[in-house]
């Protein structure tokens, strides 16, 4: 739900409360005013009648609907004004009428009147009409402004939160730029976007450091590592006995295995800093025939039974590095821990990516060996980062990564989105 | 050929020298980018080795003078900074090759006599070691006149050889030569095995000599002076 609309909830609810409980005493304000107003009124129509009396009119022919007047016994006290309601015949309408009467005795003249005078009240229905009338018309205004103003005036003042969203929405570490929020007068706003410069600088400049401190690592250990395998290299070509050979292959493989972490961490530490953007879309299909072509020797040597069934066209969001990275790490892992005689099928569209391969059951869950250093195969010289970088490529694309064991086939599955 | 390594660190600057000089190519050597342009504005050089982290600076730096300066040369990078955006800038720049760090010497080798071949053979040219003559451009070999069916890997495999003839090549060399660097440990299966061996036995068919030999358990050899 929007902000503003939860706002605007919120604020009609608040409204229509506050309307309720102003209604409500409105409406006795509005009562208790009017009786009040009446009553005067009635007691100076009283008044006026008893001067009239004590003129000398008579009382009998002041007489009339509206008035009530009653000799009653002298030795009674003066009653005072009293006022109440009643229900009494109405002439004009012709019915009888809730009205209001207010009765008071005077001694006129050694004669004692009780001179009562009816008026119509305003009855308590028409009041509460008016006031649910007045309410639900204001409240009618305040919803068409609300939904008319509030709309543009929450623009204008959440256009820097908008603002700020969208930047921290296209922040990127490629751009390597921090982001930088034109001042907007709202102490909030200014406080979260200067957090979010803040941050921004922080994040970019860890990952700066990360990234010099994987590009260095991998540069200091490589330099040695490639004075090595050239000292190594040339050694076996010095006139060497069997078992000097034996020293040096062994050194020299552990040399090569070396490089060959270090560059697979390197790819990884790049992958998890993002450093490939898909720049562009490539199609996957002829990558793969590609590689597939680029390995069918060893398809040959190996006397595997390969079945494809590739849609042509399979356009993805990859960069071609990684693509390749990727397509070649996962055919190579299947020609390589399969059995002789075994066999490859690859399904490859737009939906998903399978190969399935024969090979020697997995010791443990398959889904293990997508993270670092955990291998299936006790090959010992099987590094074991090959399908973790296969996994990071997935995280980074939002790929969907899947092996499993079934029917006595080793199953990778991507599903691309 | 002539050559020019720019490289900061003696150790490998010494590898590199004694690998090539072995092969006739005259080697000289600058460690920082102030004696390399120093160089490239005095000496004419076929190729230029170049590393790209410097003590003075980046190495990109001197492509820019060698083309703003039209000095005729190829380039070709040796860097451990593998970071790809820079083999791309370096590529886009004018290098005539990327080669990575750590690399195998063989490989270096390699990847120079290609570029020279490119570059002053126009790529058209022939490399015949006895009986042995291979069509580069054509992508053909022949032992005595007669074609070989070599397939692709083989042939990049035979060319590799007499590249480096006299050379032991440890398995994992040859096998990133022919599968490229990402193609996990491939060396430790028996795939080089198998090349090697289909390879030889297709020479010794067409009438060759068995040039390559085993070398213990570390590599091959292409021995000229085989019997």
């Amino acid at each position: 739900m929007k902000l503003i609309n939860i706002i605007t909830l919120w604020y009609l609810g608040i409204t229509m409360a506050a309307l309720l409980v102003g209604g409500f005493f409105i409406y006795n304000k509005l009562e208790s005013e009017i009786d009040f107003e009446l009553g005067m009124e009635l007691t100076r129509q009283i008044d006026a009648y008893a001067a009239r009396i004590e003129n000398g009119v008579s009382a009998e022919r002041l007489q009339y609907d509206k008035l009530e007047i009653k000799e009653i016994p002298y030795n009674l006290p003066i009653e005072e004004l009293h006022l109440r309601d009643t229900v009494a015949y109405h002439d004009p309408m012709n019915r009888n009428e809730v009205q209001l009467k207010a009765s008071k005795s005077y001694k006129i003249n050694g004669k004692h009147y009780r001179i009562s005078y009816y008026n119509l009240v305003v009855e308590a229905d028409d009041i509460t009409e008016t006031v649910v009338i007045t309410m639900v018309a204001v409240f009618a205004i305040q919803l068409v402004f609300i939904g008319f103003f509030f709309r543009i005036i929450s623009k204008k003042i959440l256009r820097p939160f908008h603002e700020s969203l969208n930047a921290v929405q296209a922040f990127s570490f490629q751009k390597n730029e921090p982001l930088e929020f034109p001042k907007n007068g709202i102490t909030e706003f200014e406080k979260l976007n200067d957090f979010l410069e803040r941050m921004t600088k922080k994040l970019l400049k860890d990952y700066r450091q990360i990234k010099e401190f994987s590009e260095n690592l991998s540069h200091e250990i490589q330099t040695p590592s490639a004075v090595i395998r050239g000292k190594l290299e040339h050694l076996i070509n010095e006139n060497i006995t069997e078992k000097q050979a034996e020293l040096i292959s062994s050194a020299y493989k552990n040399n090569e295995r070396i490089t060959h972490i270090v560059r697979s961490l390197g790819m990884l530490a790049k992958l998890e800093n993002e450093e490939f953007e898909a720049p562009e879309t490539i199609n996957l299909s002829p990558a793969l025939e590609k590689i597939l072509l680029d390995l069918e020797e060893l398809i040959a040597i190996r006397s595997l039974k390969i079945t494809t069934q590739f849609d042509p066209m399979v356009w993805l969001e990859i960069h071609p590095f990684v693509a390749e990275v990727l397509l070649s790490n996962l055919i190579g892992n299947a020609i390589r821990h399969n059995i002789d005689q075994g066999s490859i099928h690859i399904e490859l569209n737009s939906k998903f990516l399978k190969i399935e391969n024969t090979g020697v059951p997995p010791t443990s869950d398959p889904e293990g060996f997508l993270e670092r250093f955990k291998k299936g195969s006790d090959h010992p010289d099987s590094v074991g980062l090959g399908l973790a970088i296969v996994n990071q490529i997935c995280k980074n694309y939002g790929f969907r990564l899947f092996y499993y064991f079934e029917n006595n086939l080793h199953v990778i599955r991507i599903l691309f989105r | 050929m002539k050559i020019l390594l720019v490289e900061d660190n003696p150790e490998l600057t010494q590898n590199v020298v004694n690998y090539l000089s072995a092969e006739g190519i005259i080697c000289e050597s600058a460690t920082t980018l102030f004696e390399a342009q120093d160089k490239i504005l005095s000496f004419g050089y076929d190729c230029i080795l170049l590393d790209l982290m410097l003590p003075d600076g980046n190495g990109l730096d001197l492509i820019e003078i060698i083309k703003s300066q039209k000095i005729k040369t190829t380039v070709l990078i040796i860097s451990a900074k593998d970071a790809l955006d820079d083999k791309l800038k370096g590529l886009d720049q004018g290098a005539d090759d990327y080669l990575p760090k750590p690399f195998h010497l063989s490989e270096l080798l390699a990847r120079l006599k290609a570029i020279f071949r490119r570059s002053k053979l126009g790529g058209f040219d022939e490399v015949v070691f006895n009986e042995i003559t291979i069509e580069i451009h054509q992508l053909l070999a022949k032992v005595n006149d007669q074609v070989l069916e070599l397939t692709k890997k083989e042939f990049d495999l035979l060319l590799f050889f007499i590249t480096n003839k006299n050379r032991v090549l440890g398995k994992q060399a040859i096998a990133q030569h022919l599968w490229g660097d990402y193609t996990d440990d491939l060396a430790n299966f028996d795939f080089v095995y198998q090349h090697v061996k289909n390879l030889r036995k297709k020479i010794t068919g067409a009438g060759g000599k068995d040039y390559i030999s085993t070398v213990y358990g570390i590599g091959y050899k292409f021995d000229p002076l085989a019997s």
